[in-house]
């Protein structure tokens, strides 16, 4: 059954102005409806609106012929000649009241940004406290499973080395190799200019061993597993999953957050192991080629620059960066609050914060090891 | 909504299986324009695929359906959207985007339909959530704030948006306290009415069947036996009998004891 689109005019009569409506007023010809609507003259003051032509109507239709004749406000026009099928539908449109209309937000100004700029502040001054606090009911968990050893949950605990570590180790090794390559043929490169690229195998050793192999893998690590972390957590978090824990007397900080942080401890050193190795064969295949020298000369020579200090520099950093990836992956989960947009919202931050703070922790650690003199 | 005696669905020979399962063995179903039918069966016997293979979420191994006078599986992706435009559905925990307002669930459908200008958009929006007894305040909130009836609320006036001629109602009482599922039966009947909808709901609830339910279908053996409370009553099939007969059925004031 096809309908005349809506439609409502004001004729002139000797009794004074009618209104008129007719053909479907449904929510097909909302956004011309509206039109005709707003564009009807204001001062006319009708004395009815007449609804015999009405073909089809529905709550959208109803609710602009009320606006049409100003219900809910002073000067009401009364409705007349609505055929009866559609009564119903009318009066409970009507009976639904008057237009309400919710509170928008103003226009920003300058102060809005300015006190952006503060919320923003304080978030992060709020946020460093809470990590703070985080990890000291982390060690106040450790303890109580230290203590008792038989509250440790092995299982998880090997799932997550398993996702962490192993499933970690073919993007890692060749990362790795990738920027062990790089390294050296840049560096032979300038080197060259002094005559001096045998040198070459001092950098690429150096730097592989203290500071591109574990950053690099605490780069990679926070990406895939701190955001995995976050994700999972804030998803049952979501599920009300969390809550269940606690109401069966189960801590989430022993359940979740102690065999996430237990394996990536376990699997960062490996991994940032592993990705020495691969760094170095990277830069010793690229420097045999570029310097004409075999790959067992670079060994050798690498023995010969390499202290097994400038190996224990680069691994002692790999369990505090983990402590730093996992535990923030795992406050951002808690923190996921009912929908699904929280979670996404956390595990960036998860993965930022993470980041952020291994370079931190990096430099800091570059600072310690110079007063040190290691 | 002038009274016709018409079909809005209706089901031939539907087949679902899934793997070795056979859930619905050829199945047929009239849907009538303006009744409310309840749609009961026991666990697993297939009540959530029917409504899911109607909707078009499922596609079903053989049969035909044909909603408001159109063949669903030889309709192409742009008349299948016309015509899920003139349904609404509910389902079972409201589906509601966890992150939009209320105001902005029940605008979802309308923005997605375009030429609706937003001012009025908004409008409508409000006065779905007063439709369905929601108090303005409402409108700004976010799902997680609101409580389990209140959800259910906005998600019937979501399912409204497009002023569906049919509306889909998956378990609409479920996880309701009775006062709150009476209330709610007592909102859906009378929208139903003012409204001129056609009601298909898939309950549990025992009281929603004997107060708004026109009619009851009911899913056995693979097929589904469809008629008034009475005539159900007095069928001798032995899991209809214990439905219709057993002490929740006493309590609910259908069965003598």
């Amino acid at each position: 059954m096809t309908y005349q689109p809506g439609w409502i005019k004001l004729a002139e009569g000797h009794d004074g102005a009618l209104l008129q409506a007719g053909g479907a007023w449904t929510v097909e010809h909302a956004a011309d409806l509206d039109r005709q609507v707003e564009s009807l003259p204001k001062e006319a003051a009708p004395r009815a609106l007449d609804l015999g032509g009405i073909e089809a109507i529905d709550t959208a239709g109803a609710w602009l012929l009320a606006r049409a004749s100003g219900q809910g406000e002073s000067q009401e026009i009364p409705w007349q000649n609505l055929p009866a099928e559609f009564r119903p539908l009318a009066e409970r449109v009507l009976m639904a009241g008057p237009k309400v209309v919710a509170d928008r937000p103003g226009p920003r100004t300058i102060l809005d940004w300015v006190a952006d700029i503060g919320a923003g502040a304080e978030e992060t001054y709020d946020q460093a406290l809470n990590l703070i606090a985080f990890f000291g009911e982390f060690v106040l968990a450790a303890a109580r499973v230290v203590a008792s050893p038989r509250r440790f949950r092995w299982v998880p605990l090997l799932v997550h080395v398993e996702q962490t570590g192993i499933n970690a180790l073919p993007i890692v090794g060749l990362i790795s190799f990738l920027v062990g390559v790089v390294l050296a043929y840049q560096g032979t490169d300038q080197l060259r200019q002094f005559n001096a690229q045998f040198l070459t195998v001092n950098m690429v050793g150096i730097s592989v061993l203290r500071e591109m192999g574990i950053l690099l893998t605490a780069i990679v690590v926070a990406g895939r597993s701190g955001s995995a972390f976050t994700a999972q957590i804030g998803t049952m978090q979501v599920s009300e999953e969390v809550d269940a824990l606690r109401t069966m007397g189960l801590d989430p900080m022993e359940v979740l957050v102690i065999p996430r942080v237990a394996a990536l401890i376990i699997t960062l050193p490996i991994l940032t192991f592993f990705a020495d190795l691969m760094g170095l064969l990277g830069g010793g295949l690229m420097y045999a080629v570029l310097v004409d020298q075999t790959f067992g000369q670079y060994v050798s020579r690498l023995n010969d620059v390499v202290t097994p200090t400038m190996f224990w520099v680069g691994m002692v950093k790999a369990p505090v960066f983990a402590i730093l990836i996992s535990l923030v992956g795992c406050l951002e989960g808690l923190r996921v609050t009912g929908s699904a947009e929280s979670v996404g919202k956390m595990t960036t931050r998860a993965v930022v914060e993470g980041i952020f703070l291994v370079i931190i922790f990096d430099a800091l650690f570059s600072v310690l090891f110079s007063i040190l003199s290691i | 909504m002038p009274e016709r005696s018409e079909n809005v669905i209706e089901i031939r020979g539907l087949v679902n299986r899934f793997g070795e399962q056979v859930l619905h063995d050829g199945l047929d179903l009239d849907i009538r324009r303006g009744e409310v039918l309840g749609v009961v069966g026991g666990s697993g016997s297939g009540k959530s695929v029917l409504l899911r293979t109607i909707i078009g979420l499922n596609r079903p191994a053989d049969g035909d359906i044909r909603v408001l006078g159109q063949l669903t599986r030889e309709l192409d992706d742009e008349a299948l959207r016309r015509l899920q435009t003139r349904w609404g559905v509910l389902f079972q925990n409201g589906a509601l985007f966890s992150s939009l307002t209320v105001s902005e669930n029940i605008q979802a459908p309308m923005r997605e339909r375009g030429g609706i200008p937003p001012e009025l958009m908004e409008e409508l929006a409000g006065l779905k959530i007063r439709l369905v007894g929601l108090p303005v305040e409402a409108a700004g909130k976010y799902p997680s704030q609101l409580s389990g009836g209140m959800r259910k609320r906005v998600g019937l006036a979501r399912a409204l948006a497009l002023d569906p001629e049919i509306l889909f109602l998956d378990e609409p009482t479920a996880g309701l306290d009775p006062i709150g599922a009476a209330d709610f039966d007592q909102l859906i009947r009378s929208l139903q009415q003012s409204l001129g909808l056609t009601v298909v709901m898939i309950t549990h609830d025992l009281d929603s069947l004997v107060t708004i339910c026109d009619r009851i279908a009911v899913l056995v053996d693979k097929k589904i036996k469809v008629g008034t409370l009475e005539e159900l009553m007095r069928d001798p099939h032995p899991w209809i009998q214990s439905y219709f007969h057993g002490p929740r059925a006493r309590a609910a004031g259908i069965a003598a004891d």
